[in-house]
């Protein structure tokens, strides 16, 4: 059997790579890497993918739908979900943020096994992204945090440890997270400066 | 009043989420939910915007949305699983008549200009042949999907000239907010979409409008707030409700035109003024031409205009079938009457103008008329189409 060829359309550079990365390791071709769908035909042409894998909130999926239509050009890509009657593994693919165009003749079982990695890697990306995101929050976090205590260090002549655990004490008091009692403290302090 | 209403309503679900694309007819959903005419009914709706038809088509598939502003064709499409997963839809409200406009590249419309004792068509269908025996490449002309009313008044226009829409030019499909884009870097010479965005390229001298779809078919279905028939029969109360709220956005946005323009704005990033123009019906087809009086460049209410007629989607689908986008042996009248549900509307608004009749044609009217409903006769606008034909829904 020969190999399975896919083409990416992503306009995320390092999901792309994820997905060729993985796509790689389960024995699949990736003959083409798009960040949009512009010139998709061309490309098309010249690579003859079997399978198109695209992120589905790419407003390019329209010109892709488009293709699907057109009898002149060949190969014809249909999509994915026309073949595939299984509910599940659309809301899955949906819910992912991918979606998959078969070329006309691969067999749309074979489609699965690709999607379900794509599947993976998508929500790879998303866990990373938001791991990332709360990571920088964190840190935003505690850099007004150690403002606040800087400033009550200096005004009220506490140390590092007792300012800390003044803001603990009030933000269980409250039930309000540390960061907003900082913030509160800030303000507070801002104020009276002036 | 509206208390009783929301009581006895019995909804089945409170909590919606709907699919818009940022475009000028997606105001009646916005108009709902900020004018408070969803929570009116009971309900707590949650508007997304969307970047394709193709994704707002699947999430309604699939459940993700609830229901969406969709393309009137893209109803009958999906029913027949035509390049999607088939899912039988339906759509009891049109959300507006016209709004669409044919914007060609500065230079091709120099081009057109050259023939000036032609009408539109005709001098572009001269252009198209000059091309040909110049060996130039074929016109690259955008629309925004494959199955929209965008590309069938495109096909219909271009046909009524002696152009063959599927060898003549190359017809490709971009999204509405990249149009202007590719006019500006010669991608593409020209394209067909809705408002804003032949406004945006008008007013940044990239590209002139040649013809509107009101020029093309007056007073033609455009987008409608599109459900699946599974959702319409698990939730009847809930669809009447999203009706009524519809309903009375429209009503209120046909006499709000200015506030209507800046409500829009902060949904889709555009100044008020460039969305002004579709919005007031006052015009200009070029940045140094003066403009005109087009009142009827987008309806939302006015002669019926929200009404699912049965004929306007038996056009459709013949035309559908003209460009042999349908697959053999569709029913078309079945087909009609399974996508378009007048009956629906009627539970909806029972005290609004009911046609005492079904309506069977279009074409007949090149101004004004009246149709006969139970509150009387009714003003509806023109429904000529630009070749003259008269279409007859059997």
């Amino acid at each position: 059997m020969s190999t399975t060829n896919v083409m990416i359309v992503d306009d995320t550079p390092e999901r792309a790579t994820m997905l060729e990365t993985a796509l790689n390791e389960h024995g699949y071709t990736v003959c083409c890497r798009l960040s949009s769908a512009q010139g998709l035909m061309k490309q098309v042409e010249v690579h003859q993918p079997d399978i198109i894998v695209i992120d589905l909130d790419s407003p390019d999926r329209d010109m892709l739908e488009h293709m699907s239509v057109l009898s002149q050009f060949n190969p014809k890509p249909v999509v994915m979900f026309a073949e595939e009657g299984d509910s599940s593994s659309i809301q899955q693919a949906i819910r992912a943020g991918v979606s998959a165009y078969i070329v006309d003749g691969f067999n749309p079982q074979r489609v699965k096994p690709i999607l379900d990695v794509a599947i993976a890697r998508f929500d790879e990306f998303h866990a990373l992204r938001s791991e990332l995101e709360d990571t920088r929050n964190k840190l935003a976090d505690r850099k007004i945090i150690d403002r606040a205590k800087g400033l009550l260090i200096k005004s009220r002549g506490l140390t590092e440890e007792q300012s800390y655990s003044a803001m603990r004490k009030l933000a269980m008091d409250q039930s309000k997270p540390i960061v907003e009692i900082a913030k509160n403290i800030i303000s507070v302090m801002e104020i009276l400066d002036k | 009043m509206e208390l009783s209403v929301n009581s006895e309503a019995n909804l089945e679900k409170t909590h919606l989420t709907l699919g818009y694309m940022p475009l000028t007819d997606c105001l009646p959903l916005i108009t709902a939910l900020e004018n408070g005419y969803f929570a009116e009914q009971g309900l707590e709706v949650e508007l997304r915007q969307e970047v394709s038809w193709a994704n707002i088509r699947d999430k309604v598939i699939v459940g993700h949305l609830d229901g969406a502003q969709m393309l009137a064709p893209m109803i009958m499409a999906t029913t027949l699983g035509l390049s999607c997963l088939q899912k039988p839809m339906v759509t009891a409200f049109s959300l507006g008549l016209n709004g669409n406009a044919l914007t060609l590249s500065v230079p091709l419309i120099e081009a057109i200009n050259r023939y000036d004792q032609l009408n539109s068509g005709e001098a572009l269908a001269k252009v198209v042949q000059d091309r040909k025996t110049q060996g130039k490449a074929a016109l690259v002309i955008a629309s925004v999907f494959p199955y929209s009313c965008h590309t069938l008044q495109l096909k219909y226009w271009l046909a009524a000239a002696g152009i063959n829409p599927d060898t003549d030019i190359q017809l490709v499909v971009l999204p509405p907010s990249q149009m202007v884009d590719h006019l500006a870097l010669g991608h593409i010479d020209g394209f067909i979409a809705g408002a804003p965005w032949n406004s945006v390229s008008i007013s940044t001298g990239i590209g002139n409008c040649l013809t509107t779809s009101y020029s093309i078919w007056q007073n033609s279905p455009e987008k409608v707030f599109g459900v699946t028939a599974d959702w319409a029969e698990e939730n009847p109360n809930t669809h009447i409700a999203v009706i009524k709220a519809l309903y009375k956005a429209c009503a209120w946005l046909e006499d709000h035109r200015a506030e209507a323009a800046s409500l829009l704005s902060s949904y889709v990033g555009i100044e008020s003024s460039t969305l002004l123009p579709a919005l007031s019906g006052n015009f200009a087809f070029g940045k140094t031409t003066s403009a005109v009086a087009m009142p009827d460049m987008l309806v939302f209410n006015r002669y019926l205009a929200n009404y699912p007629f049965h004929c306007h989607a038996a056009f459709l689908i013949e035309q559908m079938a003209r460009w042999q986008d349908l697959p053999a042996g569709v029913d078309s009248k079945a087909l009609a009457s399974q996508c378009y549900r007048p009956d629906i509307y009627q539970q909806a608004l029972p005290d609004s103008p009911i046609p005492n009749e079904p309506r069977l044609s279009l074409g007949e009217h090149q101004g004004n008329w009246q149709l006969n409903t139970q509150q009387g006769g009714i003003d509806m606008g023109g429904d000529a189409l630009c070749d003259g034909q008269v279409f007859v829904s059997s």
